[in-house]
């Protein structure tokens, strides 16, 4: 057979499979956020309803608009505090040695759990009676002593985004150091001869240095904080109240509590449209390498 | 304070700072490998000292709670999920890397993007469609929506691999006569193996992970880990030393997989985007 047949055949089967598997679905899920959609009722995922859907979401629906605004200030404090923080111990651990090594290995467990036992530790770490993170902020922080972390809207908020950045420093601390090792030593030296500080050889040597791979980690972690998902269903299942409720858990009460799958098809459509922003911005990276 | 003790006191100040970032990343996993050892009595105390009981883990396979049906589940979803991505893939990767493709720049692209479709927008349609074929609550129909989350990064890892094996071995057996598919199957695969296993794990470890999919779609016979983890949620609240044994079970194989490709855990997360 021809290399120019046989390339186009190779491919075929991947094609088809995500094809089958993401394409297909998308349009599905486009189709039916302009039906009725309703699970019990039979015939209703054909019945056609127009923008309906999309204008219920907008303007009849505050628990809409609340879980755009949870996800959103989830989203910010998770990229922005998973980051400075990964960053940093990326610098404290990018040297090498024994001890740095071995921090590096132990790194890639939490990154190995899945993120639905993260929610289910953190909920065991911040239980009022025997929860360790619980125990200890209430030492650190008198007034928190006797709370009860999950059922204060604020601090179960608050709970969430930890978890979130417990699970993500690793991985972005493992791609900081592998952006770390590619700055030149010569320049870094080079500065540090002309007698600049730590602080200023971090500002005007390393960072802009780092500045592409500081950006794809945090568009890919942007893109997974708007997904978020399973931790806050083990942890708070988007309570007290919608307190902690995100664009993906509202989507799936909506269509697997209430059965409107309808509707929740037409809200998971306006979720994807940040997505395929923070995609291109993505790909034009990879691109940009390759 | 002389330049020497500034040295000093930086490295130690370094020092501790590690040692407390490795105590706050480990703190919360030690706790649950604690907790599963622990009586439900000691469970419910902060006790660092007590009695170590296995008592936890024969409980978990017991009735109710059989969570060995759910180990099965999840190692036969995670294993097929694998077993039917990395042949497809690696096809299509070899394609990818070593011909130039007509739209190859467009379907490199949509194969990332589809990484980043939301998993609650696919599994919408997919409920649909499986209460009408049957394939609800069935491993087989777990099977086919994971494929959706491992084929990108499966894909996309397996053709970094084989962009790194150079080309002249091939070359030089195709001037010899061989056919390119014999070439695939007895050049390129044996030289790739080590970069397939690799990415057979990373997608087995994603796939075994898997929870919004699984939660959706099944509800007893098909039941994996994560998911089983909601059956100790009892009517006085979280057994917690079982949830903790529970979740050594799902977590524990997962560090070892893990630690076993943990150089190219950053490459495959990020597609090639970071090297």
């Amino acid at each position: 057979m021809r290399d120019n047949t046989l390339k186009y055949l190779l491919v075929l089967p991947a094609v088809l499979v995500v094809f089958a598997t993401a394409i297909w679905p998308l349009i599905e899920a486009a189709r039916l956020s302009f039906t009725v959609g309703r699970l019990n009722r039979p015939g209703s995922l054909d019945q056609y309803l127009g923008w309906e859907n999309y204008t219920w979401a907008f303007f009849e629906e505050p628990a809409f608009w609340n879980s755009v605004w949870v996800t959103a200030v989830y989203t910010v404090l998770t990229v922005g505090l998973t980051t400075i923080l990964a960053l940093g111990l990326a610098l404290l651990l990018a040297p090498g040695g024994r001890l740095r090594s071995a921090a590096q290995t132990l790194l890639i467990l939490p990154f190995a759990m899945s993120p639905a036992l993260i929610g289910v530790s953190f909920r065991f770490m911040f239980n009022p009676e025997f929860g360790l993170f619980d125990a200890f902020f209430g030492v650190v922080i008198p007034p928190l002593a006797d709370v009860s972390w999950l059922a204060d809207p604020t601090l179960a908020f608050a709970v969430v985004v930890m978890a979130d950045v417990w699970g993500w420093i690793p991985f972005l601390t493992l791609v900081l150091i592998g952006g770390l090792a590619s700055v030149p030593r010569d320049t870094i030296e080079a500065a540090q001869v002309d007698g600049a500080s730590g602080w200023r050889v971090f500002r005007d040597v390393t960072l802009p240095q780092l500045g592409p791979v500081l950006a794809v980690v945090i568009i890919l972690k942007a893109i997974f904080s708007l997904k978020t998902f399973d931790q806050v269903f083990m942890l708070t299942n988007g309570g007290p109240g919608t307190a902690t409720q995100t664009l993906s858990h509202y989507i799936y009460f909506n269509g697997m509590k209430y059965g409107q799958i309808g509707y929740s098809a037409s809200v998971a459509w306006l979720m994807v449209i940040p997505m395929i922003f923070l995609t291109y911005a993505y790909a034009k990276f990879v691109f940009r390498k390759a | 304070m002389t330049g020497k003790q500034r040295q000093r006191l930086l490295g130690t100040v370094q020092v501790s700072l590690i040692l407390a970032a490795i105590f706050v990343m480990l703190v919360p996993i030690a706790w649950i490998f604690l907790a599963a050892f622990k009586t439900h009595v000691d469970v419910y105390q902060l006790k660092l000292f007590f009695t170590p009981t296995l008592e936890n883990f024969g409980t978990v396979f017991d009735d109710p709670y059989r969570l060995g049906e759910k180990l099965f589940n999840s190692t036969i979803v995670a294993l097929v999920t694998v077993v039917i991505a990395i042949p497809i893939a690696t096809l299509a990767a070899y394609s990818f890397s070593r011909f130039s493709l007509r739209g190859e720049t467009l379907m490199l692209v949509i194969i990332l993007a589809t990484q980043f479709v939301p998993a609650v927008v696919i599994i919408l349609p997919f409920f649909v469609m499986f209460r009408d074929i049957g394939l609800l609550d069935t491993r087989l129909g777990l099977i086919l929506v994971n494929l959706a989350i491992v084929m990108p990064f499966a894909i996309w890892m397996i053709k970094g691999f084989i962009d790194g094996i150079p080309m002249d071995t091939e070359e030089a057996a195709m001037v010899d006569g061989s056919s390119r598919l014999q070439v695939i199957r007895n050049i390129v695969l044996p030289m790739a193996a080590p970069g397939l296993l690799t990415s057979g794990i990373f997608c087995f470890i994603i796939a075994w992970n898997e929870f919004l999919f699984a939660l959706i779609l099944t509800n007893k016979d098909a039941v994996t880990l994560p998911i089983g983890l909601a059956l100790f949620k009892g009517e006085e609240g979280d057994l917690w030393n079982l949830l903790s044994a529970a979740g050594i079970i799902i977590m524990a194989p997962m560090f070892v997989l893990a630690l076993m490709i943990r150089k190219y855990f950053v490459q495959g997360m990020t597609m090639g985007a970071v090297r």
